[in-house]
């Protein structure tokens, strides 16, 4: 078998990461090649590279042998390499015969004039779909009209319009129905037997053991190894996708768990919370994992009112309540710190002041009046206590560092004086330094007595910082560890694992279903 | 840090603090207002007298009224266009319900009222399609321009309506204490709505709306219920524009206040106030106002053509927005 695609030791840094690390990656014809890794493990930098988003600092890519060097995502395409990526790339007001054929559409002349020639594009496009065993779609329906599934099978097209040697598909089956990934299947299946290499990017383990040859796995932007899926495991790559150590970044504080405090029974907000009940208690840190999708800021929204429940109650300290606008929740005593600092917790263009005493204007005012010197004191004390690193109050929150932004968010929702802090991603795109003041401050509270509930898509700061972990899949609770219980592999399984039965003998202790 | 190093570092910066205030967008446009009063002063010995100031704060006085709640709306990153509708249905529907001659008879207090009423409830339907709909404020208030507009011909059926009495006229062309009457009104609501915006919750809660809406959302601000307040606060002050306009001219005609909204949207632009949302003040909008006032009479005093003097004041505006821009973009590199 000759080999398509062949990068070696290709390093890619960021301002702040390293993205990638003297990674290696080869690709023969007719291969389907599985892409594996957590997230931020590196797989996107990777493909971004392969497709010539993205230049690498270090490294070779050949083709064939040859080596080659992409400037911009155009040459990469020339020399036959397409992309599918998760968010698809078509114009959904033109048709599916315009959108295959976007930038290198059949031409003819009148005259002087080149204009498009719809007859043969129309023809065209219609045999490049037959050739994937698709007859039912209409070439002249405008692709905003179609389904998720049928969208994806004209960006297909499109890659097969441009003779793509080698296919790019970033997680294809995340948002497509069980008939849908049956057909694409297939038509992976399809595109082998041609010839096209594909390089395959999905959580979904099963997925890989069904349709790949071979997978790499990258952890931390490090290649960690290559196999053959026929001599290897699910539980082989899971440990070969975590199987790093917990540094001692995480200085959990030992408390003492008193009370129930915050209680979800039977929570429905569907599509992404189904059915969710869990406590967490006073003084208890509860982390929440799972993948990027599975539910967990649904959950947290809707608990916060953002996205008031269908059915369900929550609990406060014994009490039903009705949480129906955040207002509502943050006057029980719920606070969010949310996802995204930049568009959901701050408003940046206003300074340290205004931003600390947003959530809880009503108790710094009088008659609606806001009282100045104390608004001046609650910044003022935010500072001091998380210590942010800012000239004074009145400094524009936008020029702050991440890791200062972030502890402005955690002060504005500390000055709600919360019995239940719910935080999502409390230290993404923070520095190291910050992060670990961050960790130090959610255990700090903690002891205190406060009920906090931990949204992270890092497993080490999941399994260093929390008492009790809750895994989310598809918008349901689906395992529940203890601290000592707890390890990367038994977590990262329960994220990932499509059914309940668990596959070899290893089955996780703790796993509802 | 303590603190005392923090009191420190506050007053360290006072000095950068006079700067700062010299370089407010209010600041650097009233120095603009008194350039344009010095020249305009040397065009005709009329212009700076009492008696003209003051006659001109008349016919400032509609166009300042729906310019205080537009200042509002734009800060949250709205727009509102139908005002002027609005103050013409307005001024239909007071005529209309006293109207000696016609069906209703009602006392003029009430008419006034009730007119009062009718901008409330035009503002609120613009509130609610924005908000409970989701119709861009642009395209929501565009289409009730012409909705309102259209009920006012429609009730009016081109009648106008005439001979209040006597004592009506007082609000729109009589003074108290040697001013216009209806500059005091003016001053009252700056002044109410100077404090809201920049003392209360609510205040504040519209430059965050304008600034990051879902931001303050998430911080529990009910940002629907405030932008429909601000909204129907719009159509009570168009309203009160129409009872002074009414007042002030005499006469009922159903295309009063047409172009007003475009009026009160320049005052409030030139006044520093972002069209993106976000920021923006009530004393700005003032000086906006006063500016262009200002150069309409000076320019007409000093025999300059009324064409002359509307290109005079489109160069004026856009001279100063961008002298107002490279300003600010100095003070925020510099910051």
């Amino acid at each position: 078998m000759t080999t398509t695609l062949e990068l070696t030791n290709i390093s890619k840094q960021f301002p702040g990461v390293k993205a990638l690390d003297d990674v290696h990656f080869e690709m023969n014809a007719g291969e389907v090649h599985a892409l594996l890794g957590e997230n931020g493990a590196g797989k996107s930098t990777l493909i971004k590279i392969i497709s010539g988003v993205h230049k690498p600092d270090r490294g070779t890519i050949r083709m064939s042998g040859q080596p080659v060097q992409f400037n911009n995502p155009r040459e990469a395409q020339a020399k036959g390499i397409a992309t599918i990526y998760q968010e698809l790339s078509l114009y959904p007001e033109l048709t599916v015969a315009e959108n295959i054929f976007m930038g290198h559409a059949p031409r003819r002349k009148i005259g002087p004039l080149s204009i498009m020639d719809w007859r043969t594009a129309f023809e065209r496009a219609r045999e490049l779909l037959a050739s994937l065993n698709i007859y039912d779609l209409d070439v002249r329906r405008k692709v905003g009209s179609l389904t998720v599934g049928n969208r994806q099978r004209v960006e297909i097209a499109k890659a097969l319009s441009i003779n793509a040697q080698v296919l790019i598909m970033d997680e294809p089956t995340a948002a497509l129905t069980e008939a849908d990934v049956l057909r694409l299947f297939e038509i992976v299946r399809l595109l082998k037997q041609r010839g096209v290499g594909i390089i395959y990017i999905s959580h979904r383990l099963q997925e890989v053991f069904e349709l790949a040859d071979r997978a790499t796995v990258l952890r931390d932007g490090q290649y960690v190894g290559t196999k053959l899926v026929k001599d290897t495991s699910e539980d082989e790559l899971i440990s070969m996708m975590v199987g790093r150590t917990i540094d001692n970044l995480f200085p959990k504080l030992d408390t003492t768990i008193g009370n129930p405090v915050l209680e979800v029974r039977n929570l429905w907000n569907k599509p992404l919370c189904r059915d969710v009940s869990f406590q967490v208690r006073a003084g208890e840190i509860v982390g929440l994992a799972g993948l990027v999708g599975s539910g967990r800021s649904e959950l947290a929204q809707t608990i916060f009112g953002f996205t008031p429940a269908q059915s369900g109650e929550i609990i406060l300290n014994g009490k039903p309540i009705r949480v129906r606008t955040p207002g509502d929740a943050i006057r029980l005593g719920i606070a969010y710190v949310p996802e995204d600092r930049g568009t959901q917790g701050l408003v940046k263009q206003m300074n340290i002041r205004e931003n600390a005493s947003l959530a809880v204007l009503r108790s710094i005012s009088r008659a609606s009046f806001i009282k100045r010197a104390e608004e001046r004191n609650l910044a003022k004390r935010a500072i001091e206590q998380l210590s942010i690193r800012a000239y004074s109050t009145e400094q524009v929150v936008n020029k702050l560092s991440g890791g200062n932004q972030q502890k402005v968010v955690v002060s504005k929702w500390l000055a709600s004086k919360p019995k239940v802090l719910i935080m999502d991603e409390p230290t993404r795109g923070v520095d190291v330094g910050a992060k670990a003041e961050i960790h130090r401050l959610i255990s700090e509270l903690a002891s205190q007595g406060l009920a906090i509930l931990m949204i992270s898509s890092e497993l080490p700061e999941v399994l260093g910082m929390s008492d009790r972990i809750l895994v989310m899949r598809e918008g349901r609770v689906v395992a529940e560890f203890d601290r000592k219980d707890a390890n990367q592999q038994n977590v990262v399984s329960a994220m990932i694992r499509e059914s309940s039965a668990p596959n070899g003998t290893t089955a996780p202790e703790g796993v509802l279903q | 840090m303590t603190s005392s190093t923090l009191q420190q570092s506050d007053e360290m910066k006072s000095g950068v603090r006079l700067r700062a205030f010299l370089l407010r967008q209010e600041v650097v446009l009233f120095l603009m207002m008194m350039i344009a009063i010095f020249i305009l002063t040397l065009g005709s010995d009329k212009f700076l007298t009492l008696d003209n100031l003051l006659n001109q704060g008349r016919f400032l006085t509609e166009i300042a009224l729906v310019a205080l709640p537009m200042t509002f709306i734009i800060i949250t990153g709205g727009i509102d266009l139908s005002v002027g509708s609005i103050m013409g249905l307005c001024a239909i529907v007071l005529g209309y319900m006293w109207n000696p001659t016609g069906p209703f008879q009602w006392p003029l207090e009430l008419a006034v009222a009730f007119s009062l009423l009718v901008g409330v409830l035009c503002g609120l339907v613009n509130g609610l399609i924005i908000v409970r709909i989701g119709v861009p404020p642009l395209i929501t208030t565009l289409a009730t321009l012409a909705l309102y507009r259209g009920l006012a011909e429609g009730i009016s059926q081109a009648r106008s309506v005439r001979n209040y009495p006597e004592y009506f006229y007082e609000l729109g062309q009589g003074t108290l204490l040697g001013v216009p009457t209806q500059l005091w009104m003016v001053l009252v609501f700056v002044i109410i709505t100077a404090i809201i915006l920049s003392r209360t919750i609510f205040g504040r809660s519209l430059y965050a709306i304008g600034n990051n809406e879902l931001g303050a959302r998430f911080s529990g601000i009910p940002v629907g219920l405030y932008t429909i307040m601000i909204y129907a606060f719009s159509g009570l002050m168009s309203g009160i524009a129409a009872w002074v306009f009414v007042s002030r001219v005499t006469t009922t005609r159903s295309d009063m206040g047409t172009g007003l909204e475009l009026d009160a949207i320049a005052a409030v632009v030139l006044g520093g106030t972002s069209i993106f949302g976000g920021s923006g003040s009530i004393v700005g909008t003032v000086i906006g106002l006063v500016l262009i006032q200002l150069l309409k009479n000076g320019l007409a005093l000093s025999g300059v053509t009324t064409d002359g003097t509307i290109v005079v004041i489109g160069t004026v505006l856009i001279l100063a927005i961008l002298i107002n821009n490279y300003i600010q973009r100095r003070a925020s590199a510099v910051e």
